[in-house]
């Protein structure tokens, strides 16, 4: 490895998505003159550019024609007309989404913020799909109670990103493409830079900062089925926890309803806000039975158990009864190619149907994880129950934890999410910068542990012959799925854990077949399994202690919700002997929004 | 293809090339078989993951819109992610994978897209937005945003690039990708600034580089159209002046709502 050269940034956000692209931006903007942001892919090949469907707020352009039903056609809301939406009914859908696990506060402020968000990509020049008079066009989405979607066809991540991305740019951040994070400084919780490796060279570069932002994205590749794109080995979150950061709600991980069959790749949640069906073997619409009133746009840990519960009761479709279909052949052509071309090009790329004239397999696939590096709403990272902030350090977007999902994310807010608190954490690592921040000294080499590592990982292994990384993948993926997937009990989850433990003794024996420094992608893929090997086991552990059933986490042996005992967020600190839980307080406002029985 | 039982097995030539070691690229053959629904990119993963680690190419997202996977398969730049294995083999159950051409190569399928971006840049890609912001969102027409839905959907994988026979001569060419964004900001009734962005490509190396061989459009995954994009911009360049005094008129009704001339189109929503 090339020597350590340090560089030096007043802020570094890690992760090019729309969380760390807001924050870079949003702080420049605030006044400070030198932000980097690190990606481990070019910054517009971000999975934020993947989300489909849309990004919620109450706009008020859209409305269901009068006397049509909750899935009746929309029209444009007349200038003068009475608005429909509120914040207040975002804010309430969103904390029944999440089945009371949410933190009101900052729920509060999401929803508020989405007005103005949205209007801002827009004034930025993202291309807006439009109602006829010219507003942005809305469409309905699982969970929420009116049309709130706003969309871009069904690319609206890809076009938010594109829009985030060109303004950065004009803003002059300096973007540090394919840099690859590896640790992070913390002393006494002040956060003094990170560690990361330049891929094309290889170079161990520790980089210093007054604050840092990790904006580095979700946790869904340690499932076999997944809509998360080969990036998302919750890098940041495992980065954290070893850096003494606890990792809050990790058990609640969303999988979401239509995956591609076999691929898991996502066939957008707009299939359904347009009008799609599922059905069974029998050509039945089974969400009659699980709920009646919202049916297909019934939030997502319902459908998808919905789904679950179908398929191992022997009424899948497909060879294997592992699939369920998604039929949109009642929208029409002109529909399907208006407001549907992603999905339509990638059923008919990947599983040869044109959702046109045919019915397409589709499964849960690992979708959204709603724990994370546990953050208050200023993006501030928080080190204990008592919400002690980490000097110096953020996070933002999925890879954090406000908790604004809490158990359960609904469709089209987490674009919100990662736009919204990215912006608010890039103001406030403004004033922190300005408000006379400083260099922290770094003592000895912090380089050291990662260029050990690596080096390990080059090594010769004991005996002759190593382990493969891609292999303790597959197995973590495999006990993962079928022990700490949709349906969870006890004995699975503790079946889960000793896999993962089995697994993290075996990495030590994992070594790469790549030793040039070159552009590795083989050291790169093994510690992404250590990272996926990390978390897994944090997961497993928060989800055997929750006893209880609540948004995503479904206990086959606590099938109830548990307020009295479990109305509270995990953290999970690490320890020589593993996680070490505690539990920290949800904020609820007991007038206005208390715990109710959450029916669909 | 060889068969072993009901499943073919093909084999994947690929460029092999770390400048570090090796003195000029070389094909290297694996055999992977080749069941129905596995991608070109499956196979680049088995491989590197089962046969030879050192294996190096960039990917990401499994779907077509990040952009990462763009390379050379037979000849033709493609993405491998949505690329069906089994359909690039040739009938001795052959394929040939390159790295895109035309561009440094980092390492074996790892191309430098430096210029590619430098040209990204160049145009200015951010919106340029009028003085007064409404409160709201601007209005835009149904046919207005149809005009960039093209322009909009592209994913900057560099296909088109990569396929261009200017960029083959010349990295001083602005570049198909970068004119569909330019194309994309120009159009867009919200830009301020269509006529500076139209002089910018009124050069030598601008609109009038491209020699219309249509291999950006044949090559786009996207299946969108550059070089109408550029014809437009030609024509557009020619009389930026009128374009300018009427997007400065279209945007004097930017907050106003638009009129529709006969029946509303439907909205989301419907059984």
């Amino acid at each position: 490895m090339a020597p350590s050269d340090v560089i030096t940034h007043d802020v570094i956000v890690v992760g090019a998505g729309l969380a760390g692209t807001w924050a870079a931006m949003s702080a420049m903007e605030a006044g400070v003159r030198d932000v980097g942001v690190l990606s481990k892919l070019h910054p517009l090949r971000s999975h934020s550019g993947a989300a489909q469907g849309g990004i919620a707020a109450a706009l008020n352009n859209v409305r269901p024609v009068a006397g049509t039903g909750p899935r009746g056609p929309l029209e444009q809301i007349p200038p003068d007309a009475e608005p429909i939406d509120s914040w207040e009914l975002h804010m309430f859908d969103t904390i029944k989404g999440s089945d009371w696990l949410g933190d009101q506060d900052a729920i509060e402020i999401m929803v508020k913020d989405a007005i103005d968000i949205v209007y801002a990509y827009e004034h930025m020049g993202c291309v807006f799909s439009r109602t006829p008079d010219g507003r942005i066009a809305q469409r309905r989405f699982g969970g929420h109670s009116t049309p709130r979607a706003n969309y871009a066809a069904d690319w609206t991540g890809h076009v938010l990103l594109h829009t985030i991305h060109e303004q950065a740019l004009k803003h002059g951040v300096k973007f540090y493409s394919e840099w690859f994070a590896l640790d992070l400084i913390v002393e006494d919780r002040v956060c003094k830079g990170v560690v990361a490796m330049n891929i094309q060279t290889g170079a161990i570069i520790p980089m210093r900062a007054k604050a840092v932002m990790f904006g580095t994205g979700g946790y869904g590749r340690a499932w076999k089925i997944t809509s998360n794109a080969t990036a998302n080995t919750g890098d940041g979150v495992a980065i954290a926890y070893n850096a003494g950061i606890p990792l809050m709600d990790m058990e609640f991980v969303q999988f979401h309803p239509t995956g591609l069959y076999r691929h898991g790749i996502l066939m957008s949640e707009a299939c359904r806000g347009e009008g799609g069906y599922l059905l069974n073997k029998a050509g039945e619409r089974f969400m009659e039975r699980y709920a009646p009133d919202k049916m297909e746009l019934a939030p997502r840990d319902l459908v998808s158990r919905s789904e679950q519960r179908e398929i191992d009761e022997g009424r899948g479709v497909e060879e294997d009864g592992q699939g369920i279909y998604l039929d949109l052949r009642h929208l029409g052509r002109d529909k399907i190619m208006e407001r549907l071309p992603q999905v339509r090009d990638i059923a008919l790329k990947f599983v040869g149907v044109d959702i046109i004239d045919g019915l397409c397999p589709i499964q849960p696939t690992a979708h959204y994880s709603m724990g994370g590096i546990p953050a208050n709403a200023d993006g501030q990272v928080i080190a204990d129950a008592e919400g002690t902030p980490v000097i110096g350090l953020y996070a933002a977007g999925e890879c954090a934890c406000i908790s604004v999902h809490g158990a359960n994310r609904l469709g089209t807010n987490s674009l919100l999410d990662a736009s919204v608190f990215g912006r608010r954490a890039g103001y406030a690592i403004a004033e922190f910068v300005k408000g006379g921040a400083a260099l922290q000294p770094v003592e000895g080499d912090p380089a050291a542990p990662a260029q050990r590592r690596i080096a390990h990982l080059m090594s010769d292994p004991p005996g002759g012959k190593g382990e493969s990384w891609a292999a303790l993948a597959r197995a973590l993926k495999e006990t993962m799925t079928v022990n700490a997937g949709i349906f969870r009990d006890e004995a699975r989850l503790k079946t889960a854990l000793a896999d993962i433990r089995a697994l993290q003794e075996r990495f030590e024996r994992a070594r790469v077949m790549d030793r040039s420094r070159r552009f590795n992608t083989d050291v790169l893929g093994a510690i992404e399994t250590e990272n996926l090997l990390i978390f897994s086991e944090v997961i497993a552990v928060s989800a055997l202690e929750r006893t209880e059933s609540r948004g995503a986490h479904a206990r086959t042996d606590y099938p109830k919700r548990d307020d009295e005992n479990w109305l509270r967020h995990t953290l999970a600190h690490k320890t020589p002997d593993g996680p070490a839980l505690s539990y920290k307080g949800v904020t609820i406002d007991w007038e206005k929004y208390p715990p109710q029985e959450r029916k669909y | 293809m060889a068969t072993n039982g009901s499943v073919p097995t093909v084999t994947i030539r690929i460029q092999r090339f770390n400048p570090d070691a090796d003195k000029k690229p070389y094909l290297q053959a694996f055999q992977v078989k080749a069941p129905p629904g596995k991608t070109i990119l499956d196979a680049l993963h088995e491989i590197k993951e089962e046969q030879d680690g050192s294996l190096t190419f960039r990917r990401s997202c499994r779907h077509a819109i990040c952009g990462s996977c763009a390379m050379n398969v037979n000849g033709r730049h493609m993405l491998v992610c949505d690329a069906p294995l089994r359909e690039h083999v040739d009938r001795h159950g052959v394929l040939t994978l390159r790295p895109l051409a035309y561009l440094p190569i980092i390492k074996d399928l790892v191309v430098d897209r430096t210029s590619f971006w430098e040209q990204y840049q160049r145009v200015k890609p951010w919106l340029i937005p009028p003085e007064n912001i409404p409160e709201k969102e601007f209005r835009m027409s149904a046919e207005e945003v149809a005009a960039l839905r093209d322009a909009e959907h592209c994913i900057m994988c560099g296909a088109c690039y990569s396929s261009c026979q200017v960029i083959a001569l010349t990295k001083q060419y602005i570049g198909p990708h970068a004119l569909l964004k330019a194309f994309l900001r120009v159009l867009d009734p919200r830009d301020s600034a269509p006529a500076e962005r139209l002089a910018d490509l009124d050069r030598g190396d601008g609109v009038y580089r491209c020699h219309t061989i249509f291999n950006c459009i044949d090559a786009c995954p996207k299946g969108l159209n550059p070089t109408e994009a550029i014809e437009t911009l030609r024509k557009l360049v020619i009389k930026r002046g009128a374009f300018e005094a009427a997007r400065a008129e279209r945007q004097r009704r930017l907050d106003q709502p638009i009129e529709v001339v006969g029946e509303a189109p439907a909205l989301s929503g419907g059984e």
